[in-house]
Parts: C-alpha cells; sequence; structure tokens
C-alpha cells in the first residue's frame, strides 16, 4: 500500500520542473511513441528507409537543377553547391517535421488526452525525437554527396549532435504553442503554414546570405534556424564559417522555446481542456 | 478501521474564461479584439462539489447535457485541475475511453495492445507479458501480427475492449458503459465490465441509463448547472431528477 500512488490537486507542481519530471517518469511510453513513428514510417513501406528521404532528396534535386547555375560560384569560400544545399533543405526538414508532428499528434489526440491523464509533452518530444532520427539518417545521403566533391566530414562532425539537442528543445516547446493555436482556432493552419513557409525563405537554404543587401542580411541573421544552419554546415562538412554569434543565437533561442513553450503550454492546457 | 477512500473532492469548483460568442477563428478573434468587441464570460462548470467514493462502491453521476459531468470526470481523472478546492484520488485510475482512440492501423495488433495499454497508464514491460492473454480474451489470437488497418471495426472494438479492461484499477472512471461487438461479445464485455466494478475497485460512472444507474450504484449524484442538487441513495436521486424534468 505504501507503493500507491496519490494525487493530490494541492500538490505543488513546479511549471517546466514538474512536466521534464513526467516526461522522464514516463519514458517507457516515450520510447514506444519514438519507435511507433519510426516503424510505421519505414518498418512498413516498400522502399523503407528511402521512403522518408525521398521528400528531402526530391527537393535538393529540383532546387539544384533550378539554381545551380545561379549560385555555382557564389558560394562563401568558394562551398560546391549541392552539399550546401542539401545540408540546408536537411535541416529545415527536422525542423518542419518535428515542429507538425508534435502539434498534429497532440491536436488530434486531444480528445483523448482530455479523458487520460498523459502529459501532452511526452508526443511533443517524442515527435521532435524521431524527427531527428530522420536527421541522422539523412547525413549518409549527405555524406556521399561530399565524397562527390572530393570531401569528407569533418573530425568534429559529433558536435552536430549538439544542434540536433539543440533543435529538440526548440521544436518541442515550440509545437507545444502549435497545438493549442491548433486547437484553439480553426483557421491557424492555413496561417501557420504561411508563417513557416515565410521562416523558410528567410532561411539561407539554396541562396549564399552573401548576395543578400546589409540591412535585410541584419534581419535575417536574427532568424534562429539561420544560426543553426550555419553551425550544422561548418561542424559537418566544413561548408561556410559559424561564428560565436551564432552559437549564442542557437542556444538561446532553444533554451527560450523550451521554457517558454512549457511554461506557457502548462498554463493553457488545462483552459484548452476544459472548453473541449 | 473504516473503509479506504480511493476519491475524496472536496468542495471542488471549476471556472474558465471563454468568450461569450464561443470564437473559434484566429481572424474572428483578432478583429473582434481591434474592435474591442471581445466579451469574455467567466464560466462556471463545477460549483462547490464534494463527495468521496470507498474502495468497492460505485458513484454515478446523471444529469442533464451540460451539468458538468464531463468536466467532473476530467477534474478526477487529474487532466483538469480544480480551480478552487481539493481532489485526492489514490491508486491507479483507468479511464473507459472511447474504445481504440489510442490504436495506429498502421501497428500490428500486439504493438497496438503495448501502446494502448501504456497510453492508460501501464507500462510496456507489464503490457509486453499480456499480449497473450488480451488477444485470446477477444478472440484474436490469429490476428496479432497483422496491421490493425485489416481489422474490422467490430475486431478493433473487442481488442480495445479487452485492452482496456484487462487488470482491475483502484478507481474506474465510465463515461456511458459501453456495449460493443456482436450478442456473444456483449454479453461478455458487460460480464467483465460488473465483474470489473464489483472486483474491489471504485467506479464513477456517468450515465444517462437511469436503469443501469440505479442497478448498479451505491449512491447517486445529481448535477445541475454544475452543483450537486442531491446526493443519496439512487433511487431517490433519480426521482428527484425526474421530477425536475418533467417539470
Amino acid at each position: 500500500m505504501s507503493t500507491m500512488k496519490v494525487y493530490d490537486s494541492d500538490a505543488r507542481q513546479i511549471p517546466v520542473i514538474s512536466q521534464i519530471k513526467a516526461i522522464y517518469e514516463n519514458r517507457g511510453l516515450l520510447r514506444l511513441l519514438v519507435i511507433r513513428d519510426l516503424t510505421v514510417r519505414y518498418k512498413r513501406s516498400v522502399i523503407g528507409v528511402w521512403w522518408s528521404l525521398l521528400n528531402p532528396l526530391f527537393t535538393t534535386a529540383v532546387l539544384y537543377y533550378v539554381f545551380n547555375t545561379v549560385f555555382k560560384s557564389k558560394l562563401p569560400g568558394g562551398a560546391p553547391f549541392l552539399p550546401y544545399l542539401l545540408s540546408g533543405v536537411l535541416l529545415i526538414t527536422l525542423f518542419n517535421q518535428g515542429l507538425t508532428m508534435g502539434a498534429d499528434a497532440i491536436a488530434t489526440g486531444a480528445g483523448v488526452l482530455s479523458k487520460v491523464y498523459v502529459r501532452p509533452e511526452i508526443f511533443a518530444a517524442s515527435a521532435a525525437i524521431s524527427s531527428a532520427v530522420n536527421f541522422i539518417i539523412g547525413l549518409v545521403p549527405l555524406t556521399i554527396v561530399l565524397a562527390i566533391y572530393h570531401k569528407t566530414p569533418t573530425w568534429h562532425f559529433p558536435i552536430v549532435l549538439l544542434v540536433i539537442f539543440c533543435m529538440t528543445l526548440f521544436t518541442t516547446g515550440l509545437s507545444l504553442l502549435l497545438a493549442i493555436a491548433y486547437i484553439n482556432f480553426d483557421d491557424s493552419r492555413s496561417l501557420i503554414n504561411i508563417f513557416l513557409m515565410a521562416l523558410q525563405y528567410m532561411t539561407p537554404i539554396f541562396y549564399p546570405i552573401t548576395l543578400l543587401g546589409p540591412h535585410t542580411r541584419d534581419v535575417i541573421q536574427l532568424n534562429p534556424l539561420y544560426s543553426f544552419l550555419q553551425i550544422f554546415r561548418h561542424e559537418f562538412g566544413n561548408v561556410g564559417v559559424s561564428t560565436l554569434q551564432n552559437w549564442e543565437i542557437m542556444g538561446g533561442s532553444s533554451v527560450v522555446a523550451f521554457i517558454g513553450g512549457f511554461y506557457i503550454f502548462s498554463k493553457r492546457w488545462p483552459k484548452v481542456v476544459a472548453k473541449l | 478501521m473504516s473503509q479506504e477512500l480511493i476519491v475524496d473532492a472536496k468542495v471542488i469548483s471549476l471556472a474558465y474564461r471563454r468568450t461569450r460568442h464561443r470564437v473559434s477563428s484566429l481572424k474572428q478573434t483578432a478583429i473582434d479584439t481591434i474592435n474591442r468587441r471581445m466579451a469574455y464570460e467567466e464560466f462556471f462548470a463545477l460549483k462547490g462539489v464534494s463527495f468521496n467514493i470507498a474502495r468497492g462502491e460505485t458513484v454515478s453521476i446523471i444529469g442533464r447535457n451540460g451539468a458538468g459531468k464531463s468536466t467532473l470526470l476530467k477534474v478526477i481523472a487529474r487532466v483538469l485541475p480544480p480551480t478552487t478546492g481539493r481532489v485526492i484520488v489514490r491508486g491507479h485510475v483507468a479511464p473507459m475511453i472511447e474504445l481504440g482512440a489510442g490504436f495506429n492501423p498502421e501497428l500490428t495488433g500486439a504493438e497496438n495492445i503495448v501502446l494502448y495499454g501504456t497510453l492508460l497508464g501501464r507500462t510496456p514491460k507489464v503490457m509486453r507479458s499480456r499480449i497473450e492473454a488480451i488477444a485470446d480474451w477477444a478472440g484474436l489470437t490469429e490476428h496479432l501480427d497483422i496491421p490493425i488497418r485489416a481489422y474490422s471495426s467490430g475486431m478493433t472494438a473487442r481488442l480495445a475492449f479487452s485492452t482496456a479492461t484487462d487488470i482491475t484499477p483502484d478507481l474506474l472512471l465510465i463515461d456511458e458503459i459501453l456495449s460493443v461487438g456482436d450478442a456473444d461479445f456483449r454479453e461478455k464485455s458487460a460480464a467483465r465490465t460488473t465483474e470489473m466494478m464489483n472486483g474491489g475497485c471504485a467506479v464513477l460512472l456517468v450515465s444517462h441509463d437511469l436503469d443501469a444507474v440505479q442497478r448498479m450504484s451505491t449512491r447517486a449524484i445529481y448535477l445541475s448547472d454544475g452543483t450537486q442538487k442531491f446526493t443519496g441513495d439512487p433511487k431517490s436521486v433519480i426521482e428527484a431528477y425526474l421530477s425536475d424534468v418533467h417539470h
């Protein structure tokens, strides 16, 4: 009897800390959800792993075909265009996938989540983690592409794990906010898609930032995804350079998004559930 | 020794701010906010509800739609913290939710048993050891390794019911008694529900089926507009409710 779980609504819950604790206590469920995402994606489809890479590889192929001649010789340090482009597409896919999958999982599961005590944060975290796994698989074709240009990953490429970790924090926090918007407002999806599209174009995926005017460049450098991308390109394939400011923005934005997202979610979620 | 209390709810209230016109689009919200036409009201879904449930008891909640029954279930399920008052729930809580809501059509029956059971608060390890027994009870042993998108809706419901009711929790939350499958399985599942209810757990039942409420519960609560109008033995509470409805 002493091991019996007791729920006391008066027990003090410190936001963020109690949520992280809940995710840790339910790591069994978290693991299952990640495995579920990956099984559904890989095991059941005929072309397996390549299926999840189809989208980024195809996007890369199209962008390469169209922009190759335009930007070829304009990249900083004379970096080859294809690895530059593919790393951009892979990183933006990591962001988009983690963000929308997590928010979708919570929004579609809201009916169940309002009846069973399962912390929705677990769904956001599992989406971010399975996107990270996909991203790591995507590093294989990127390595192949580097090899085409007689390049190899850098000796310090494991630092990319830090980029992935920060991105996991970043998308987990943001997807919680997105989930609340999805549930509260029927028309939020289309508006958010416009915003995400704008964010993508504000990230130098296929163009070199050096081609932009100084003011535009200043604005784009404030986009957190720019910093994530610069660091990733530099640390993995030595394509371009990253600055201390990039590291500050990446670290800062991921911590702010994570803590802010969790905090706001802990305050808003009960209000969402009450209205369901 | 007094009976062990599983649920102890003391003067719980639940209030939230809602928009008067139930705006659900971002566009409309923005327009109304700019024009200062956003009208909010404080809505009390529950007002000072108190009750307790001891092990072995079945307490039923009756009342009209919108009386606060589902909100009360959410508060007891700990999904929704009460605005004021205090709730204490001891032990493992299992809700009987829309069956199969946690299922993924691409996963096999066995994978779904583990995932669904874990969502309901059990551990993956326990669930893995119960796969055979759960499938056997649902009569689906031969279909365990195929994705459930190939199942009929009856098969899915059977698997979900069997998974949900595999263990007897300390507190069972029921939002309308479920009846699934064909006549045979309905009888079997009704028997299992009764068995669970008598199996030493506390039960909180929300139902519009007044016959079932009278038959199954030890006490009943009549909720009206979030307040607890009558509490007591099922028969007299049902009478009070009916006389209200007919007026």
